[in-house]
């Protein structure tokens, strides 16, 4: 049986993951991907009809058991510094990152 | 068509197969309108090539070259005025706040934290699903779109996607001819705003103040023929959102938010071209002329036989021009999927109806109304509509006056909309109430105070807060129609005016103007007028 | 009296009656973890080091645990009740932000965030007068079964023996309950993260109904189905533990709003008189054979069965009614539906990784920003968030989302019907934790089918929702504990506690309770 997730398939999806991965590292979660594909295929097996439902989660939440909406009432955050302290680059209360890619307009 | 006719339709040169709708350039429409002049049935050469069938020649002008018509949707974001973001309780507004202060864990994406809907989010968003006559379904959902930017810390937008808040809908436009064009509504949902980045010498500055203020994205249907009807739309639409009190709705403000998807087709024609999106516009003028200069290119690239791509433009209001931008990092797939830190959103029948009793008669109603019920025209009933303050102003003045309604929109359009433009007030913050407005012209029509008297009244009424008629009492405003008094004050200008006297009576007549306001002078603006003419043309005899 | 071998409900009961202070409690538990710990775990550590060690952690907060120890003695002193935990030591899974603390996910990505925030389940208890001890190790972002993929080494091995895996992903909370480093942890459970490390290291793990305790401050891994949960030595602390953390949260907006029962007065009422059932569909074993290509299916080795329908007798003695042959055809599908739906919950919930605003950033020049993403991503993830993310894109892409997405979750919502068509009929259903007692380090990890199929008997929770606790229920032939497992209905974690607390003491005498982990003696 061929490959489901052929190395180009594969490249697509590191790049929509934004994953810079090397060869080894590639066939290896390539071929782990791969039969994690074959279990899944196991689900087919099982007969679906439409009107099996889709949710979100197991648990049904009723309105008795799900909480109100937030108030709208503003309370400000104590320490918004402390939320940049962990960012790799800062200046002036801005988070710097790299120039966003551009695309030659030809 | 057969796998091999598509094959060769394919590789004809500006021909688009669809199923068995069929484009082609303007050149190939152009052979075809010629063929059809020189009695021909009128087809596309390159479509007959191909195998496909003749197609009716629609839209040509005489000379051959197409006719096109516009075709325009307008997406709009719109930044609700709630006083918290939508997931989380810092300040929707964080106009007068330095970078990055008005965040928390939740609206920065820190790991581990979760959305909580602000309810009020839901109730505007409703709110303005139901002034656009759209379906409330009793159930919605949160969905995640997924996409690397970042300005977007959680790398997915929370957005609606299939079960949105409301569903259809469409807004009356009024058009400057009188018309009213009925522009469908596509898409109505919640979602979250993105920060903020700017370029600094080629570094990227973000800002995450923005992240998590409440939008709602409003899509419209292809129904917008040119670039003054976007621009009527943008102002209805900025109209609406102020009336019913969901949005301030200031473009520049970037509180109302508008992309312009345009594209031209011949006349007749039911397909649709391929698009292409203006972004960045933040002013309705602005809108009017981005679209304005994309229709000019388009009509010359189909002109010269050429294609239009769906790209993006950049509208640089600067240079008035429009730019390409750069190709979306993440094309099609945002790999939605309902977000699971959010139970879906129950709009039952109780809280619905709770919502929609703040739902306000809707400007083109009202001002409909004012025409067919005050017998205003159509200027006036316009005018009066642009704000609802001032349309309930006028209303309360109206019914306070009982007297013509018209009456009533000359003293508001003159007078009053002069006041609240010089105070930048609006007609519901004014100390001028509609009450005292009414008493007012009540006044001049009961020839207890004359025009100019009732003039300064409404300043002093406003400045005061006073009733007009204590104020008319305490200052003894009152017209003066005594003949006596009158008589006196004009002897006393005469005798003190004997050049003006001579010069009268040798035939100056032009004179009796000035002879008027003199005694209106000495009697402080309050004698009757024509009584102070006809007492002076009989003394100057 | 050994202080670290006292249950939490007897270490609350002595603080809060002056017959122990909390600093006597911290010290005691700080000394014992200086024993039997080793070194923690870290960035770039030797998974070999210390191979007779547990190292359950990955960041010992001795001096806040201090502080904390002394503001209760304080509030002790000043006859305050500091509450229901006064004074317990516990320690909190990795993947927990705790303000002030590193909350790695033992993840490269996130070694160098310091927790701006404390989550919900910890900072209320705190509130009842927990001390926090320090953060544990876990498998990467929760993403495996052993705790070998953690990106801090040495990973924690298991106390009974420490050549086997501790179970995972919350091997480092399980093994430092087991080896009386604290008698609770605070773990989570994604698709059996609480219960099959309990199983693996001896202690009782529940797995709360979700939604019954708030998620806030969890880092996220599959949203739909994470729990965050007690493990303890006992069934009274895990009803403790729950009750000091369960109940709605302004701040998670699927924390039900469910009144939470007073467990440990409902345990009281034993198991007399529940309907306890028996499912044929957990005593075997399907699961795909990524090698030979073919779906095995395999009866449950001997000595899991056994336990099981050991526990089922003792049960009956204590005046449950055992049900028979209660069908719960969908169970097999558990996994096949667990890898695409928390993939694409994973992939989405690490997105937000990207090096802009917090955690790892590469070191390496990037050429642009998109640049700066794949460099930092590549760099900060391991193999297994990798894994997940990129399965959570193919799965999750418009054009297959029917074809995967949607079809698992609708055999989501069959698991699902299977339990309550069950919990019609029973109170509660009787299972084995795992398929097996825990196996060797190194034995699996690197198979990412085979590992995630240990979770195959309790996952079917984790789509249903229901609560499920795994309980200590002797030993296999190779010295290692075994776990029995209970499910029941949405927020009946007052039936587990009742006939799970039964089951202890009707095994109370049993010569297997005495044992004592290996690595943990003194």
């Amino acid at each position: 049986m061929s490959d489901e997730i052929t190395p180009e398939l594969f490249k697509h999806l590191a790049e929509l993951a934004a994953l810079e991965l090397d060869e080894t590292e590639s066939e290896y979660l390539r071929g782990q991907l791969n039969n994690q594909l074959k279990a899944i295929h196991e689900l087919e097996a099982i007969p679906l009809d439409a009107e099996t439902p889709i949710a979100s989660h197991g648990v049904p939440y009723t309105p008795a058991t799900s909480p109100a909406l937030r108030p709208d009432t503003w309370s400000p955050y104590p320490n918004p510094a402390a939320l940049l302290k962990g960012a790799p680059e800062t200046d002036g209360g801005y988070i710097i990152v790299p120039e966003i890619p551009t695309q030659d307009l030809g | 068509m057969t796998s091999d006719m598509a094959d060769r339709a394919s590789r004809v040169p500006g021909v688009e197969r669809d199923g068995i709708r069929v484009q082609c350039t303007a050149e190939d429409m152009r052979k075809a309108y010629l063929s059809f002049r020189a009695g021909g049935v009128g087809f596309c050469p390159a479509l007959h090539i191909a195998g496909a069938y003749p197609i009716m020649v629609t839209g040509l002008s005489k000379d051959g070259l197409m006719d096109y018509e516009v075709v325009i949707g307008l997406e709009t974001h719109i930044q609700l005025n709630t006083a918290t973001k939508i997931f989380c309780s810092c300040k929707a507004d964080s106009s007068s706040d330095g970078p990055n202060t008005n965040i928390c864990p939740v609206c920065t994406g820190m790991p581990g934290v979760l959305p909580v809907l602000n309810k009020s989010v839901v109730e505007k968003g409703a709110l303005l699903a139901a002034a656009m006559h759209a379906d409330l379904p009793p159930v919605s959902f949160f969905d995640r779109k997924n996409y690397f930017y970042p300005d977007l810390p959680k790398g997915y937008q929370i957005s609606q996607y299939d079960r949105s808040l409301a569903r259809g809908g469409y807004m009356d436009v009024s058009m400057p001819d009188g018309s009213t064009r009925r522009v469908s509504i596509h898409k109505l949902h919640l979602e979250e705003d993105a920060g903020k980045t700017k370029t600094e010498n080629g570094r990227r500055l973000i800002d995450f103040n923005r992240c998590g203020v409440p939008l709602v994205e409003m899509v419209t249907g292809p129904d917008i023929r040119s670039a003054d009807e976007a621009a009527q739309y943008l102002t209805n639409l900025r109209q609406l959102l102020r009336w019913i009190g969901v949005s301030d709705a200031d473009m520049e403000k970037a509180q109302l938010r508008c992309d312009a998807n345009v594209s031209l087709r011949p006349h007749g024609a039911d397909y649709l071209n391929p698009k292409t999106e203006i972004k960045n516009v933040n002013s309705i003028e602005a809108v009017r002329a981005a679209i304005t200069k994309e229709v000019e290119r388009q009509t010359r690239e189909y002109d010269s036989g050429r294609r239009i791509e769906s790209w993006t433009l950049e509208w640089d209001e600067d240079t008035q021009t429009l730019k390409k931008m750069r190709s979306k990092e993440t094309e099609a797939d945002y790999r939605y999927f309902r977000e699971p830190d959010l139970l879906p959103v129950y709009l039952d029948d109780a809280w619905k109806a709770a919502i929609l009793t703040a739902l306000p008669e809707l400007p083109l109603a009202r001002r409909n109304r004012f025409v067919g019920d005050y017998g205003l025209p159509a200027y006036d009933a316009d005018l009066l509509t642009s704000e609802r303050s001032l349309s309930d102003y006028f209303e309360t003045a109206v019914k306070a006056y009982g007297g013509d309604p018209k009456r009533v929109s000359n003293w508001l359009m003159n007078d009053v909309m002069r006041m609240l433009n010089e105070s930048g007030k609006t007609a519901a913050e004014l100390n001028l109430r509609p009450e005292y407005l009414a008493q007012i012209i009540k006044l001049v029509d009961a020839g207890a105070v004359n025009t100019n008297t009732a003039k300064s009244l409404l300043e002093k009424v406003n400045r005061t807060s006073q009733p007009p008629a204590q104020i008319v009492a305490e200052e003894g405003l009152a017209k003066v129609s005594d003949d006596s008094a009158i008589r006196a004050a004009a002897e006393q200008v005469v005798a003190e005016s004997p050049g003006e006297a001579a010069s009268y009576r040798t035939g100056k007549v032009g004179l009796m103007g000035w002879f008027v306001g003199q005694v209106m002078k000495k009697m402080q603006g309050k004698a009757d007028a024509p009584k102070a003419r006809a007492i002076l043309e009989e003394l100057l005899k | 009296m050994n202080i670290v071998e006292l249950p939490a409900l007897e270490i609350a009961r002595k603080v809060r009656a002056r017959e122990l202070t909390a600093t006597e409690v911290t010290e005691a538990h700080l000394a014992h973890i200086a024993r039997v710990d080793g070194q923690p775990g870290a960035i770039g550590g030797d998974p070999s080091a210390e191979p007779d060690k547990v190292h359950a952690f990955i960041t010992l907060t001795a001096e806040r645990a201090r502080a904390r120890a002394a503001a209760i003695d304080a509030q002790i002193a000043a006859r305050e009740d500091p509450g229901p935990l006064a004074g317990v030591p516990v320690t909190i899974k990795d993947i927990f932000c705790v303000e002030g603390t590193p909350s790695t996910a033992a993840s490269r990505i996130l070694s160098n965030f310091v927790a701006p925030y404390t989550a919900t389940a910890v900072a209320r208890w705190e509130q009842a007068g927990a001390v926090v001890l320090g953060k544990v190790n876990l498998d990467e972002f929760t993403y495996g079964s052993s705790n070998e993929s953690s990106a801090f080494q040495p990973a924690t091995r298991n106390p009974w023996n420490t050549s086997h895996v501790p179970g995972g992903s919350s091997g480092g909370s399980a093994a430092a309950v087991a080896a009386y480093e604290g008698p609770l942890s605070l773990g989570t459970d994604t698709a059996g993260s609480i219960r099959l490390p309990a199983a693996y290291c001896g202690v009782v793990g529940l797995k709360p109904t979700y939604g019954r305790v708030s998620r806030y401050g969890l880092i996220a891994f599959g949203s739909s189905l994470d729990c965050p949960g007690p493990l303890a030595r006992n069934v009274s602390d895990a009803a403790l533990a729950l009750q000091a953390m369960a109940g709605a949260d302004p701040r998670d907006a699927t924390a039900a709003t469910v009144p939470v029962p007073d467990y440990l007065s409902e345990m009281e009422k034993g198991v007399r008189g529940l309907k306890i059932g028996l499912s044929p569909d957990y005593f075997r074993v399907t699961f795909f054979d990524a090698h030979t290509g073919a779906l095995v299916e395999q009866d449950l080795p001997g000595e899991v069965k056994q336990s099981v329908l050991d526990a089922a007798e003792h049960l009956a003695r204590m005046g449950a009614e055992i049900v028979e042959g209660v069908p719960m055809p969908h169970t097999r599908y558990g996994i096949p539906a667990y890898f695409v739906i928390s993939r694409v919950e994973a992939a989405s919930n690490l997105h937000r990784y990207d090096g802009v605003k917090y955690g790892y950033r590469t070191a390496k020049m990037p050429e642009n920003l998109r640049d700066m993403y794949r460099k930092s991503r590549a760099e900060g993830f391991g193999l297994q968030p990798k894994l997940r993310v990129l399965m959570g894109m193919y799965v999750s892409a418009a054009q297959y989302s029917e074809q995967y997405y949607n079809r698992a979750l609708r055999v989501r919502s069959l698991i699902r019907k299977d339990f309550d068509e069950a919990f019609a009929r029973v109170d509660a259903l009787l299972t084995p934790t795992a398929t097996s007692t825990a196996f060797k380090v190194g034995g699996v990890y690197g198979d990412s089918v085979l590992m995630q199929y240990a979770d195959q008997l309790i996952v079917t929770g984790n789509h249903a929702g229901v609560p499920g606790i795994s309980i200590p229920a002797g030993f296999g032939a190779d010295g290692m504990p075994l776990g029995m497992h209970l499910f029941a209905g949405d927020f009946r974690e007052d039936i587990l506690f009742r006939a799970g607390r039964d089951y202890e003491q009707s095994t109370e005498s049993e010569p297997w309770r005495a044992r004592r982990p290996q690595a943990a003696a003194w």
